[in-house]
């Protein structure tokens, strides 16, 4: 078992390196020039001079390896380095923008089991029927419009014509814990609008599989009340495949809330990674797209080490 | 099975969370204190730095130059209470009694000790190359400054208002920059908001009125617009021309807009077929301004066939008016004069990420197809577009800003060929007889020569095309009626309204 998990997280370290690598790689390679934007901002010409002193003083005008093994020396020892526009720290602009995703995320994802679990369990019951065509009719709608549609007209019912919410933006739960969360529930809302609908359809199959499973007509043939084997037999069985669904579509979400976070103005992680391959913040996207892809490497080996540990055939492979 | 359980407890925690949701209006306002969306967050408050729009309207709350601008957009003095001009190369400066926001008095060797850094080594200031042409400044005494110029500056008072020479105290803290405007920076969250409180110290008695100004960055000008109309804020800036007639007929609300920027056409000068003046020429006479205006800024703005000096300028040209009018007719001859009867296939460069550049593009392309130019749009994101255009990797390609100032030697930026190369203007077309005409306007003292020499500048302007005039954009800033005391600055001194904080008041 050791062995498995020392194999498993050198296959994970090395898969984090080669994400570093890629992303130097390819954001150096696309065009645009951190100093030259700097310089440039409100559509002035920069002095050439100046570009190349703050080239040279940004470290920009090493070749590329340098950059490269400053870079990967500073990681080593948990350094993310400085911002190219104002020179401040990436670790803690991470640290205080990444738990503001994970909060707008794991909300998002609450709301839709809340709202999505309940409503594929009736769907799947009623399957065929008027309440399941509706159900499902609002689920296909729902998956259809995209967030910033959802997210838009939120903003134009909700705040501009019944003025019942603020329009977006942020404030810390220390500050205001009532506000935050009123703030928290438009952009949370909106995504779990989508993700509803998955869990929506997802639940449903599941609960029509269950249902025609012989422990489920044991059951019933044995005259339990309906809610018992709904309760026991059938929810419990259809849960699998729900979890499975949502993890993965909350993992895709830590780096996929960008349109949600740039309508309500939440200051998240995605919105910081958009505005840094903008201003061309080398240190900015790596860092970012580190630590998120550090989570998603972490995410797996927890569940491979899991799998391990339910099914000793794995520990063998 | 007709009971269901688990829904009846999801609604009712569905239930449990509707007090939150509903909020009427919930948003802590302080009186006196005016909440500003921005529109974006500034990279960096760097006094000296040119970092954009958003951050130079922060600047101008904490920071005062020597000279500045006064509602209507005149020239006035600042920190300086008069100047005047005792040779060609040599001004005098006279400060007034105005205190730093540590409390220290403003003085000469302050205003030194500004210029020193400004030009020193490893400065990213934007006027560096301008004071290093300073030949020496010298401090008589606590409350007189002598600038020394190498060269006759006329436009010197001019870049003193510049908000981007700022003075700054000599004795601020390694790193930090310590000002003499009317609002104190109290804090800010980088990428959200700053918090401002004003300077009880300021050097204009009774000034500033509010309480205190909470700046919140709305990247998104829908959200920011929805901001506004849902009272979440006070004063919006940038806001888009779509929404400008909504919010000139909403009671509660008030626009004030005025045509300051202005979008134009640059070329690459180094290859044909646009190193030849009568195809840019033909192409500034094949574009409809009044279409572009109404496509690209829902009729927000007014055609810009000439250079862009505005009516209201001393330096406006009534007779170029129409310099380069929508003449179809003579765009089609001027390209066969120039051997291109056939047609020519050319990239227009342009960039996706700011919609008026994207639509302005769009347009140009239908009209210039119209007479036979052919265009192909490329249109990567903004980073990539500055890097494409300082390296002339294009043919042809949109351009919007302001001018520096409203002096007609901003636009020295825009159609100098002699300058370093830049995206901001044509690639590798040289401009002798402009460049000439720029250099003796910036040492005439005289006005009436002064305006002559402009004259015959926009005149070779309007014959060699260095750029081509597309529209003035509307500038607006939209505020409840409850905001007063705050004026959007005429012309190119839009962004400059930042200097109205301190009369503003909010109700």
């Amino acid at each position: 078992m050791l062995a498995f998990a020392a194999r498993r997280l050198a296959v994970s370290l090395a898969l984090v390196w080669v994400v570093a690598t890629l992303v130097f790689l390819v954001i150096h390679m696309i065009p645009g020039d951190p100093a030259e934007l700097l310089l440039a901002q409100g559509g002035v010409a920069p002095d050439p001079a100046l570009v190349a002193d703050l080239r040279e003083r940004l470290g920009l005008d090493q070749p590329l390896w340098t950059q490269y093994a400053t870079y990967m020396g500073g990681l080593l020892q948990g350094d993310f380095g400085l911002s190219l526009q104002d020179e401040h720290a990436v670790a803690d602009e991470i640290a205080l923008r990444l738990p503001r995703t994970l909060e707008l995320v794991a909300t998002a994802g609450l709301l839709s089991v809340l709202i999505g679990l309940p409503a594929g369990v009736l769907a799947g019951l009623r399957a065929g029927q008027l309440t399941d065509r509706i159900l499902s009719g609002i689920a296909a709608l729902a998956l259809s419009i995209p967030v910033f549609v959802i997210g838009t007209l939120a903003v134009l019912l909700l705040a501009q014509k019944l003025r019942l919410v603020s329009a977006g933006g942020y404030v810390p739960f220390a500050t205001d814990p009532l506000r935050h969360i009123g703030l928290l529930l438009m952009p949370a809302g909106t995504i779990a609008f989508g993700l509803a609908a998955v869990v929506l359809r997802v639940t449903r199959g599941a609960v029509l599989e269950v249902l025609e499973r012989e422990h489920v007509r044991a059951a019933r043939a044995r005259g339990l009340p309906a809610g018992a084997i709904i309760r026991r037999h059938v929810l419990r069985n259809s849960l699998t495949p729900v979890v499975t669904v949502v993890a993965l579509h909350l993992g895709a979400l830590l780096g996929g809330t960008v349109l949600v976070e740039f309508v309500f103005n939440w200051p998240g992680l995605s919105g910081y990674l958009v505005r840094s391959v903008e201003a061309r913040d080398y240190p900015e996207v790596m860092g970012i797209v580190l630590v998120v892809s550090a989570i998603f490497v972490l995410l797996n080996f927890l569940v491979d080490m899991l799998y391990a540990v339910i099914d000793p055939r794995v520990r063998q492979g | 099975m007709a009971t269901l359980p688990t829904t009846r407890r999801a609604v009712m925690a569905g239930a449990a969370l509707l007090p939150f949701l509903r909020m009427p209006q919930a948003r802590a306002k302080t009186p006196g204190v005016l909440t500003f969306g921005l529109s974006s967050y500034p990279p960096t408050i760097q006094p000296w730095a040119n970092s954009g729009t958003a951050a130079a309207t922060i600047k101008l709350m904490i920071y005062r130059g020597l000279t500045s601008y006064s509602a209507d957009g005149k020239l006035q003095p600042e920190l300086a209470e008069s100047w005047t001009r005792e040779t060609d190369t040599s001004w005098v400066f006279k400060l007034r009694d105005a205190k730093f926001q540590n409390g220290e008095k403003v003085t000469s060797a302050d205003i030194k000790w500004t210029f020193e850094q400004i030009a020193g080594e490893r400065s990213t200031a934007y006027f560096r190359s301008e004071v290093q042409g300073f030949e020496r400044v010298e401090t008589p005494d606590d409350l007189t400054v002598r600038i020394v110029t190498k060269q006759p500056t006329v436009t010197l008072p001019v870049w003193m208002a510049s908000y981007h020479l700022p003075i700054i105290s000599r004795n601020s803290p390694r790193g930090q920059f310590v000002g003499a405007g009317p609002f104190v920076l109290k804090g800010q969250e980088r990428g959200v908001s700053l918090d401002l409180e004003p300077f009880e110290g300021y050097y204009k008695p009774g000034l500033p009125k509010l309480r205190g100004i909470r700046v919140v960055a709305y990247a998104d000008e829908n959200l920011r617009t929805a901001a506004l109309q849902s009272g979440d804020v006070d004063l919006i800036e940038y806001v888009p021309w779509q929404a400008m007639d909504a919010i000139a007929a909403n009671p509660g609300l008030s626009l004030d807009a005025v045509d300051g920027a202005f979008m134009f056409l640059v070329f690459n000068g180094s290859k044909p077929p646009f190193n030849d003046a009568r195809v840019r020429k033909a192409v500034a006479h094949a574009i409809n301004r009044d279409d572009l205006v109404k496509a690209a800024f829902f009729g927000r703005g007014s055609g810009l066939a000439h250079l862009p000096i505005p009516e209201s300028s001393a330096f406006y040209n009534a007779d170029f008016k129409d310099g380069w009018k929508y003449d179809p007719a003579l765009s089609k001859k001027l390209l066969a004069d120039a051997g291109h009867g056939g047609g020519i296939n050319c990239s227009l460069l342009s960039t996706a990420q700011y919609g008026m550049h994207k639509d302005t593009a769009e347009v140009v392309q239908q009209h210039l197809a119209a007479v036979g130019i052919n265009v192909t749009l490329n249109l990567p994101d903004w980073a990539t577009r500055v890097a494409v255009g300082n390296r002339g990797q294009y043919d042809m390609a949109v351009m919007g800003t302001a001018a520096d100032s409203n002096d007609p030697d901003g636009l020295a930026s825009f159609i100098d060929g002699a300058l370093s190369p830049s995206y901001v203007r044509s690639f590798g077309l040289k401009t002798e007889r402009i460049t000439q005409l720029l250099a003796a306007g910036r040492a005439e003292f005289d006005e009436t020569k002064r305006r002559a020499i402009y004259r015959e500048m926009e005149q070779v302007a309007i014959e060699e095309a260095p750029m081509v005039g597309l529209t003035w954009r509307s500038q607006g800033y939209a505020m409840r009626k409850a905001v007063t005391g705050f004026r959007n600055l005429p012309g190119a001194l839009t962004f400059y309204s930042g200097l109205t904080f301190e009369t503003a008041a909010v109700g």
